[in-house]
This record gives C-alpha cells, structure tokens and sequence, in this order.
C-alpha cells in the first residue's frame, strides 16, 4: 500500500509549480488555435510564404508546409513548443523528487521516518505522476474544446488528439530521465538550471538532427520520437519509437529504485 | 538487555576512513554517552544505525533486529534529533509536526502540544521564520513527538541557549524515567558527564575507550594541589604515579594514578598549610584519552 501522507505532501508541494505549467502549456496551444481561426481565410499567402523559407529554416522547426493548412498542421508547429515546455515541467518534477531533499536538507527527516526507501520513492513517484495527468487531462479538454469550436471535422479530431496525447508520453520520458538524474547526480545546486540545460541539449540535437536530415539522430533526442508529420500522415505512431520510450522509462525507473535503495545519504 | 548491539562496524568513504571496526552495546534504560571531537566519526556510526548511509563491513542490531534489513521497522521507535535541523520551510510548524506525526500509527496530537508548551515553541509560525535555535526546538518535539524507546541525539545542544539545554536536559532524564534509552553524541564533555552512566569515546574512527564516567574517574588520575609550610625539594613528590608535577614557590600541583595511601603519607610527613585533592572531570579524562600519542 503507498503511504498516502508521503503521496499528499509531494501532491501539495507539487501544486503550485503544477498549476502554473499547466496554465501555460495550454496558453501557448490555445494561443495558436485561435492564431489558426484567424488565418484560415489567408491561409494560402501564409504557405507560400512557408514554401519560400529556406529548407533548413523549415526542418529546424519541423515545419510542414503541406499541412500548414489544416488545424493540425498548424497546431503541430506551435506543439513542438509545447513539447519543449512540457519536458522542461517533467523534468524539473523528476529531478527535484530526490535531490529536493539532498538540497533542502530535509533528506535526514524523512529518512528517518519509519518508510522504507522504496516506499518513499513510490509516494514521490506517484506525485509526480499524478501532477502530469492533472496537466495533461487539463490540457487536453481545454485544447480539444478549443480546436472542436473552430473545426469540427471529426477524423481530423482523431488526429489533433493523437499528437495532442504525445504531450503526456514525452512527459513520462522526461519524469524518469530527471528522476535518474537526480539519484546519480550526489548534489544538484539548481535543478532548474540542470533540466534547462538536459531539455535544450536534447532540442539542439534534434535540431541538428531534423537539418542536416539524420535520421538515426531522432533516436537520440526523445523530444523527436513522436512525429507529427507522420501521426497526421498514419495517424498513429512510429513502433519503434514508441518502444524506445517505453523502454527508456522502464529501465531509468528501475534502476532509480536500485540505486536509490543502495545510496549513502551524507550528512549535511 | 542491548537496545544498541554494534558489532565491528566499518564505513569507509571511498578511501576515507569514516570507522573502523566500532563495537559498543547500549543497554535498556541506560544513557549512553559517545564522545570525540568533530571528525572521528560519531555521525557516520549513528548515520549508519539510522541506515542513512551503509557500512562497508560489520552490523548493528537495535532492539535485537539488523538496522539495515529491519530499518523501517525499528524506526518505529527511535527518535532522532540530528545536529543541524532542516525542515521544510514553507510548512507552519503544527503542519510539519503533524506530518511527522503521520509517520506512526498513533496519536501524538496531545504530546505535541504538551512538548510545544514545554519548549516555548510557537506552533503557528512558518519554518523559514524561525530562528536556529527556534528550529531547534522544532526538532526536540519532531523527535520526541512519538514517545520512542530509543532516543539518538546527534550533537543536540548547538543552538539552544542555556535556558532551553536545561528543559531539555530534564525533558531527556523523563523520558529516560519512563523507560527510554538515550545515545548522546556530544563534544561538549560537561552535558555528557551531567546525564550519562557509560561512555564510549572514539578517536580517529576508532573506539578507543568504553566505561562508566564513575569507573573511570575512580582509576584515573587525581589532582593534587599542596601548599607548603616551607619550600622543600622540587624532587619530593617525583614519585612512581605522578605526573605533570609542578612547583611554585610554596605550591606544589601534580596528577597522581596509584595506591592513594603511598602519597598520603608522603603528604603527612612534611608540614603543610593547604591541600586540594579532585577528580579529573571527563574533560581532562578526555583529553588525556586523546594527548596519549
């Protein structure tokens, strides 16, 4: 059984940092749906003006001009911001879930409590995750209600879903890349400023990756392993992908339980 | 019966030492003083009965179950008070004791109040208003709040001024009435000597003594201070057992391990004005533990 007193402490201090990814993710989405509804009407000038950009300008921010012109397609432009934020959220949450305590000292009074190690990180985990759902459900409710307004071709629902719920699995990715980190890691000064930095670092290689037209270089960076351009063409996700996610957060969350139980907890 | 059963327990940090082959009991009921300077390792063997950190080889046994194994389970019952307290700073105070609190399956709503009132704590305010020695007393409550058996206190008293070590002090000689058993880790000689029966001392990460304060007072040194009549040979009293022998004009100071009869006599055989003969406190016990090499 978790221990609900661990799981409602995290959920609390979790809240606010919750409440306020959250607000965001669905700002930037829903700022861009009605950006859409504006240029519909226009939105013939606004391809040609894409189809005139240079192409690695185009890669780069995985513009796809042939579908520019659908909800979808010019939701997917502003997603991959979304993506980017969402994994900045997540892990910033993994991260801060152990070496919180290392930094804040308090690592001495929970460990001190009758729990298990095991359990902690179960009640931690848990948290996080609860936090992510909340965000994620959150999300998307107000962006389908928002793209259902100003379309309501059904199939391209089906779709706008399919690339908005890729937001939830790279968010899972990156919760158990930061929890791994933050068992490793023996002191993180700013868990902010390590996120930041891991996030950006795997969005540069993408980057690169999406230019230079690399396609083993999407392997490495978990922002690129749900393409847009591919779900609106198949309207589904790429296996292999999709197992290597999978397979990234089982084994980073396995092993931050071994390695968490097996740590030294140094004095402050 | 042994709360504590600490059996060659080594910790090394990489290749630094922590301890080396520690072994002490602590009875039930008893105060149990572990005494060293800063460094020789109190933290890491009290860190590793709270399986906070590993050993590299040897065990513990508290309440006669492996700490390591039986962590969480032995926990139930041990209170920690560690040397420099942190909490969670933007908790109110009742908020942070409560959720300690929630960690055992009883009612410490009454206790906490109780000990809120004995310690002069505020309970409305927020963790990061409070002073060092405010939080300290946090930490007192957090960890006396459950009524353990076995008390740990690491370095306790930093921080509280001479008001509060003193409730604190009665508060632990209650607790250790009603039946709890109490390991204090200290540097500061005067409070172990004042609660203690046994201590250990260690040096370097190694036991180097364990005794009763009372037995080890008794087979130790003595001081003596003489003073004279008449000045008389600086090498009088240069007798077997004597130690640091000291003389002054008329005064005569030196320490003295041996049949006290033998130096009595010396002392009635030549006329004397004054004479003091102490007990070394622990303090000089201690530091004539670690002048040794």
């Amino acid at each position: 059984m978790m221990a609900m007193n661990m799981f409602l402490h995290e959920l609390k201090t979790n809240r606010k940092s919750t409440i306020i990814w959250t607000c965001s993710l669905v700002a930037v989405a829903v700022l861009f749906i009605a950006l859409f509804s504006s240029v519909q009407n226009d939105i013939a000038g606004f391809k040609k003006y894409l189809e005139n950009m240079p192409q690695y300008m185009k890669a780069a921010f995985d513009i796809s001009v042939n579908y520019i012109n659908t909800l979808e397609g010019f939701y997917s432009f502003a997603f991959t911001f979304v993506v980017l934020l969402g994994a900045i959220q997540t892990m910033n949450l993994g991260a801060s879930i152990i070496s919180k305590e290392v930094h804040d000292k308090t690592a001495d009074f929970l460990l001190t409590k009758p729990v298990s190690r095991r359990a902690i990180m179960t009640a931690k985990l848990m948290a996080a995750l609860t936090s992510i759902v909340i965000t994620n459900a959150v999300y998307l409710i107000i962006t389908c209600f928002a793209a259902s307004i100003i379309k309501t071709n059904v199939s391209h629902m089906n779709k706008f879903f399919l690339i908005s719920i890729t937001l939830f699995f790279v968010q899972l990715i990156f919760l158990s890349l930061g929890v791994i980190v933050s068992v490793i890691v023996p002191k993180i000064k700013s868990v902010i400023s390590v996120s930041l930095s891991i996030v950006f670092g795997f969005y540069i290689i993408g980057m690169l990756g999406s230019v230079v037209g690399e396609k083993a270089i999407r392997y490495i960076s978990p922002l690129k392993y749900f393409d847009t351009t591919y779900i609106i063409k198949n309207t589904g996700y790429e296996t292999s992908f999709t197992v290597l996610g999978a397979v990234i957060i089982i084994a980073s969350i396995i092993a931050s339980y071994l390695i968490y139980m097996k740590k030294d907890i140094h004095a402050v | 019966m042994n709360v504590i059963e600490i059996n060659k327990l080594t910790k090394f940090y990489g290749k630094a030492r922590g301890i080396i082959d520690v072994s002490f009991n602590v009875e039930e009921g008893e105060i149990f003083g572990f005494i060293g300077p800063n460094g020789a390792g109190k933290s890491t063997t009290i860190r590793t009965l709270l399986s906070l950190i590993y050993p590299s080889s040897g065990s513990a046994k508290i309440f006669g179950k492996d700490c390591i194994q039986f962590g969480p389970e032995i926990k139930k019952e041990i209170g920690y008070l560690p040397s420099e307290v942190f909490y969670y700073d933007k908790m109110k105070v009742i908020d942070l004791l409560k959720y300690s609190a929630s960690f055992y399956k009883k009612d410490c709503s009454k206790r906490i109040k109780e000990l809120a009132e004995i310690m002069d704590l505020d309970l409305k305010k927020r963790i990061d208003d409070l002073s060092f020695g405010n939080k300290k007393k946090v930490g007192i409550v957090q960890g006396l709040l459950h009524e353990p058996k076995l008390i740990i206190l690491d370095e306790p008293t930093s921080g509280l001024d001479p008001l509060m070590q003193q409730k604190f002090f009665e508060l632990l000689e209650e607790e250790n009435k009603k039946g709890a058993t109490i390991l204090l880790s200290s540097h500061v000689l005067n409070e172990v000597q004042r609660l203690c029966n046994r201590v250990a001392i260690i040096k370097e990460g190694k036991i180097i003594k364990l005794d009763t304060i009372s037995s080890m007072k008794e087979d130790n040194y003595k001081k003596f201070k003489i003073e004279l009549k008449s000045a008389v040979d600086k090498n009088y009293f240069n007798i077997d057992g004597v130690n640091k022998l000291e003389v002054k004009d008329k005064v005569i100071s030196f320490m003295y391990r041996g049949n006290i009869n033998t130096i009595i006599k010396k002392i009635s055989a030549i006329e004397i004005v004054n004479v003091w003969i102490d007990e070394l406190d622990l303090e000089e016990i201690f530091m004539h533990y670690y002048e040794k090499e």
